[in-house]
C-alpha cells in the first residue's frame, strides 16, 4: 500500500506540473530525482523491516504450540468471527483483538477503520485532608464533612468532538463523594452538557446548554484544573463548592485586533447554591466576561479579566457581582514550563437580603417591621508558583503559597487563609501535590456542627490526579 | 454607567471597523504552527502573503503554552499550516479559542502540511502513555529533513490557491524557484556528510530520523528513555555503556532540551554534543529554512570529523 502511495506520488510529481513551461521542466526533474531518492531511501526501510518481522515469525513458527483454548469458547468465537468476516467482506477479524481490553485511551489513540468518531478523556482528582478534632466535629474544614478523609473530589468522564461542520459538542459526567444532610455519598451527575456553534459570523461563538460561566479566573475550571489543591475560599463562600455550572447561552466574541480581546455575554436559568438560586428564565442570571491579554517582552505575558453577574437569588432579591482578574506567567527562554506565575482575583457583591423584624423588648411581639436590606461584601485571593528548574527531574516540582480574605456573603464577619505547597508531576498526565493551609474566622458562629465549633482551622491537603485519554491542553 | 457603556460599545465598534478595513487591503495572512512552516510558507507565498508561526523556534512545538496572543493572531488568519502528526495538537485549543471558522479543522483554510509525507517509526502495535509522550501516528518531525519540502510546499501551495486562487502561478514559480535552490543545497548536503555515511549518533530527543535517513546516518541511541520523560540513572548507565563500545563520537541536542545532561554524557563517553537547530530561528545563524538545514549539516559534519 505505502509503495502504492509512493508510486502514485512519483506519478503525480511527474504529471501535475509537467506540460507547463519549458524552463520548469529542469526543475521537475530534480524534483523527480529527489522523491525517488526519497522513495528509495524509504522503501529500504520498509524491506528491513519486513525482513526483520520474518525473521521473528521463524522464530515464533519453531516454537511449540500454545496450550489450546477452552473448548467452549472456540466455536463462540470462531462463529463470531465468521459473522463479522461475512459483514464486512475482505476484513478479517482476529478474535484476540476482540478479546483485548480496551482503554479509552486506546481508543482513542486508534484511528483506523472503525475509529471513534469523539474523544474520551478521564480525569481522576482525589483529595484528603488531616485536621484537628473539633474541626473534624464541626463540619468546618476545606471539604466540610469530609475531615481526615482522602475520597474522590472528582472523577469525570470527559466526550467531546466535532458534531458536524458547524459545531462541536462537549458531555461530562462527574462521580464524587459529597456530603449533604450529615450523609456522605458517592453521587454521579451530569456536570456538563453544551454544543458550541463554531461558524457563526463576526468572530462569534455561540455555547448552549449546562457549561461552567466564563466568570473570572478559576470558577470555570475543573477542579483538577486549579492551581491548588483547594478553590480559594472567597470563591468557595461566594459561588459555592461546585464549580460555577449554569444552564442557558452564552455568546463569545473575539475583537480582530492584533491584542487579543474577548467578550462574553450569558443568560442563565440561575441554579448557583450560593448566590443566583431562583433557577427562573424569566428573571435570568446575566453574566458578561472582558478579557484581554498582552506579551510583555518575550518572555512575559499577562492577562486582565473583568466580570459581571446579576441575577436573583433563591430569597428572589437581586444580587450583583464584580470581578476582577489578573494573571502573570513568566517563561524563560528554552524553558518547556513557567518559572513564576503570579494570580489574583476580587470579587465585590451588591446583594439584597431578607431582615426579618426584632423583638427588641422582649415582649414576645415583632417591634420591627421585616425589610429588605444590601449586603455589600467582597473578598480577593492572590497566589504565586514557582517551577524553578528547567529540565530533567527537578523540573517537575513546583512550589507555591496562596493568600485569600472575605467576608462572608450574607453574614456578618471574615475570614482568611494561606498555606504553602509543592507539586510533583511524573508526566503531563500525573500529578501529586502535598500542602498546608491555616484559617482563621473573626467568629464561630456558622461553624458549629455537632456541639463543636472550629474558629481557627489547620490542615494538612493532599491530592492525586491522573488522567486517561485525551487530555486538551489547558489554555494559558 | 451607561455612558461609559456606551463609550466603551463605540470604541469596540470602531477598533472593529478600523480592523476590518485594514484586512481587505492587506496580504493573505497566514499563520503556522512552527517556524519551519512558516519559512516555508513564506517561500511559496513569497510578497504577497503575510506569515506569523505560533511557536518560536526555540521552543519545543510538542508542548506550547496556548496563550491568548495565539489567538489573537489566528482570530485575523486566512490560512493556517499546521504540522499535523499530533506535533501541534495544542493548536486545536488555539483555533477554538481564536473565533475563526475560516481555519477550523476541515475549513479551506486549514493546511495540514503532513499529508502524503512518508511517516517514519508509525507504530505497528498496541501503543500506550506507558512508552511516554508517543505520538500514534508516526514521528512527526519531518520538516528536519529537506527531502521531504517539495511535499510540504505542495501541500501549502494547494493551500494558498484555496484562500487566493487568482495568485496561482505566482505561488507555482515561487516554488519552483525554491525548489530549484533546495536542489543545489541538497547536492552540497549531500555531499559534506557522505564521507560519514553509516556513522552511529545518539540524539537527546527522538527528533532526527528524517535527517538522518536522509543523509545515511544512524541513531543508536536516545539521552531521553521514553519521549518526554526525563532519563532515569539506569538508563544513562546503560547509554554510556553502548555508546563507548559502540565508538559513539556524536551527541545532537536540541536547544529546548537539557544540554547539561547531554555534556555530561559526552565527557563520560568522549563523544562531542553539539547543539542542533531544530526549527528555524532555533540557533544563530539558522534564519531561514536553507540556513537551518545548512547549518545542521555544517555542524554534524564538522562534529563527525
Amino acid at each position: 500500500m505505502r509503495a502504492l502511495v509512493g508510486i502514485c506520488l512519483l506519478a503525480i510529481g511527474a504529471l501535475v506540473p509537467g506540460a507547463a513551461a519549458a524552463q520548469e521542466t529542469e526543475a521537475l526533474r530534480k524534483e523527480l530525482e529527489q522523491m525517488r531518492k526519497q522513495f528509495e531511501t524509504m522503501k529500504d526501510g520498509y524491506e528491513k523491516a519486513i525482513n526483520q518481522l520474518s525473521d521473528r515469525l521463524k522464530t515464533l513458527e519453531s516454537r511449540p504450540a500454545a496450550p489450546a483454548a477452552a473448548p467452549a469458547a472456540v466455536p463462540a468465537t470462531a462463529s463470531r468471527e465468521q459473522t463479522l468476516s461475512q459483514a464486512q467482506p475482505g476484513i478479517t477479524i482476529n478474535p484476540m483483538e476482540l478479546a483485548r481490553p480496551r482503554e479509552p485511551y486506546a481508543l482513542f489513540e486508534r484511528r483506523g477503520p472503525g475509529q471513534l468518531l469523539f474523544d474520551i478523556g478521564i480525569v481522576s482528582d482525589f483529595v484528603g485532608n488531616f485536621t484537628q478534632r473539633n474541626v473534624d466535629k464541626a463540619n468546618a474544614g476545606t471539604f466540610p464533612g469530609r475531615e481526615n478523609r482522602f475520597f474522590p473530589r472528582e472523577v469525570e468522564v470527559n466526550l467531546f468532538g466535532r458534531i458536524d461542520p458547524w459545531a462541536e459538542g462537549v458531555v461530562r459526567f462527574e462521580f464524587a463523594e459529597e456530603f449533604e444532610d450529615g450523609q456522605r455519598a458517592t453521587e454521579a451527575a451530569l456536570a456538563e452538557a453544551y454544543l458550541t456553534l463554531l461558524t457563526l459570523p463576526f468572530g462569534t461563538q455561540l455555547r448552549l446548554g449546562q457549561m461552567p460561566v466564563r466568570f473570572g479566573l478559576l470558577s470555570h475550571l475543573h477542579r483538577e484544573a486549579l492551581p491548588q489543591i483547594d478553590p480559594p475560599n472567597v470563591l468557595t463562600r461566594f459561588l459555592g463548592e461546585e464549580q460555577f455550572r449554569e444552564t442557558g447561552v452564552e455568546l463569545a466574541w473575539v475583537a480582530p485586533l492584533p491584542v487579543f480581546l474577548e467578550g462574553i455575554v450569558g443568560v442563565f436559568n440561575g441554579d448557583n447554591e450560593t448566590s443566583f438560586g431562583r433557577g427562573k428564565l424569566s428573571r435570568p442570571l446575566v453574566t458578561g466576561h472582558l478579557r484581554t491579554f498582552f506579551e510583555l517582552g518575550d518572555f512575559g505575558a499577562i492577562q486582565l479579566g473583568a466580570s459581571v453577574a446579576n441575577g436573583d437569588t433563591e430569597e428572589r432579591k437581586r444580587n450583583t457581582l464584580l470581578g476582577f482578574d489578573a494573571k502573570y506567567r513568566y517563561k524563560p527562554e528554552g524553558w518547556q514550563h513557567s518559572l513564576l506565575t503570579l494570580l489574583g482575583e476580587a470579587i465585590f457583591q451588591n446583594r439584597r437580603v431578607n431582615v426579618l423584624g426584632e423583638d427588641t423588648d422582649g415582649d414576645g411581639v415583632q417591634d420591627t417591621p421585616d425589610e429588605t436590606r444590601i449586603r455589600e461584601r467582597w473578598g480577593w485571593y492572590v497566589g504565586a508558583e514557582l517551577q524553578p528548574f528547567r529540565s530533567g527531574w527537578l523540573s517537575r516540582l513546583a512550589g507555591g503559597f496562596r493568600y485569600d480574605w472575605t467576608e462572608f456573603p450574607t453574614q456578618r464577619g471574615h475570614e482568611w487563609s494561606a498555606g504553602p505547597y509543592l507539586a510533583f508531576s511524573p508526566s503531563e498526565f500525573l500529578r501529586f501535590r502535598l500542602g498546608y493551609k491555616h484559617t482563621e474566622r473573626d467568629k464561630r458562629d456558622g461553624f458549629t456542627d455537632n456541639e463543636s465549633s472550629a474558629r481557627k482551622v489547620d490542615e494538612i491537603l493532599f491530592q492525586a490526579t491522573f488522567f486517561l485519554g485525551a487530555h486538551p491542553a489547558h489554555p494559558f | 454607567m451607561r455612558i461609559l457603556a456606551g463609550l466603551l460599545s463605540t470604541s469596540l465598534l470602531a477598533l472593529g471597523l478600523w480592523a476590518a478595513g485594514g484586512e481587505a487591503a492587506a496580504k493573505i495572512r497566514v499563520v503556522t504552527t512552527t517556524t519551519d512552516l512558516k519559512a516555508l510558507t513564506e517561500a511559496v507565498g513569497g510578497d504577497l502573503i503575510e506569515v506569523d508561526a505560533l511557536a518560536r523556534g526555540s521552543q519545543n512545538a510538542h508542548d506550547l503554552e496556548v496563550r491568548p496572543s495565539l489567538m489573537a493572531k489566528v482570530r485575523r488568519a486566512d490560512l493556517l499550516v499546521t504540522n499535523g502528526l499530533d506535533l501541534d495538537q495544542w493548536a486545536e485549543i488555539v483555533v477554538r479559542g481564536a473565533n475563526n471558522p475560516n481555519v477550523l479543522f476541515g475549513a479551506p483554510g486549514r493546511v495540514d502540511a503532513s499529508a502524503g509525507i512518508m511517516v517514519l517509526e508509525v507504530p505497528n502495535t498496541r501503543v500506550d502513555r506507558s512508552m511516554g509522550d508517543v505520538h500514534p501516528f508516526g514521528n512527526p518531525h519531518y520538516t528536519a529533513d529537506p527531502g521531504m519540502a517539495p511535499v510540504v510546499t505542495t501541500n501549502i501551495l494547494e493551500g494558498l490557491v484555496r484562500v487566493a486562487p487568482q495568485h496561482r502561478a505566482a505561488f507555482e514559480r515561487n516554488r519552483q524557484e525554491f525548489l530549484a535552490r533546495l536542489a543545489q543545497a541538497m547536492t552540497r548536503w549531500s555531499a559534506a556528510l557522505a564521507p560519514f555515511k553509516g556513522a552511529k549518533v545518539v540524539v537527546d530527543h527522538n527528533m532526527w530520523p528524517y535527517f538522518l535517513t536522509r543523509f545515511g546516518l544512524v541513531q543508536v541511541g536516545t539521552i531521553e528513555e521514553r519521549p518526554g520523560i526525563p532519563a532515569t540513572p539506569g538508563h544513562l548507565a546503560k547509554l554510556v555503556a553502548s555508546m563507548k563500545e559502540n565508538k559513539i563520537r556524536v551527541i545532537l541536542a536540541v536547544p529546548w532540551g537539557d544540554y547539561k545532561l547531554s555534556e555530561w554524557v559526552a565527557q563520560e563517553t568522549g563523544a562531542k554534543a553539539v547543539l542542533v537547530a531544530s526549527a528555524v530561528g532555533a540557533v544563530k545563524g539558522a534564519d531561514s529554512y536553507l540556513d537551518t538545514i545548512d547549518y545542521n549539516v555544517r555542524t554534524v559534519a564538522q562534529a563527525l570529523k
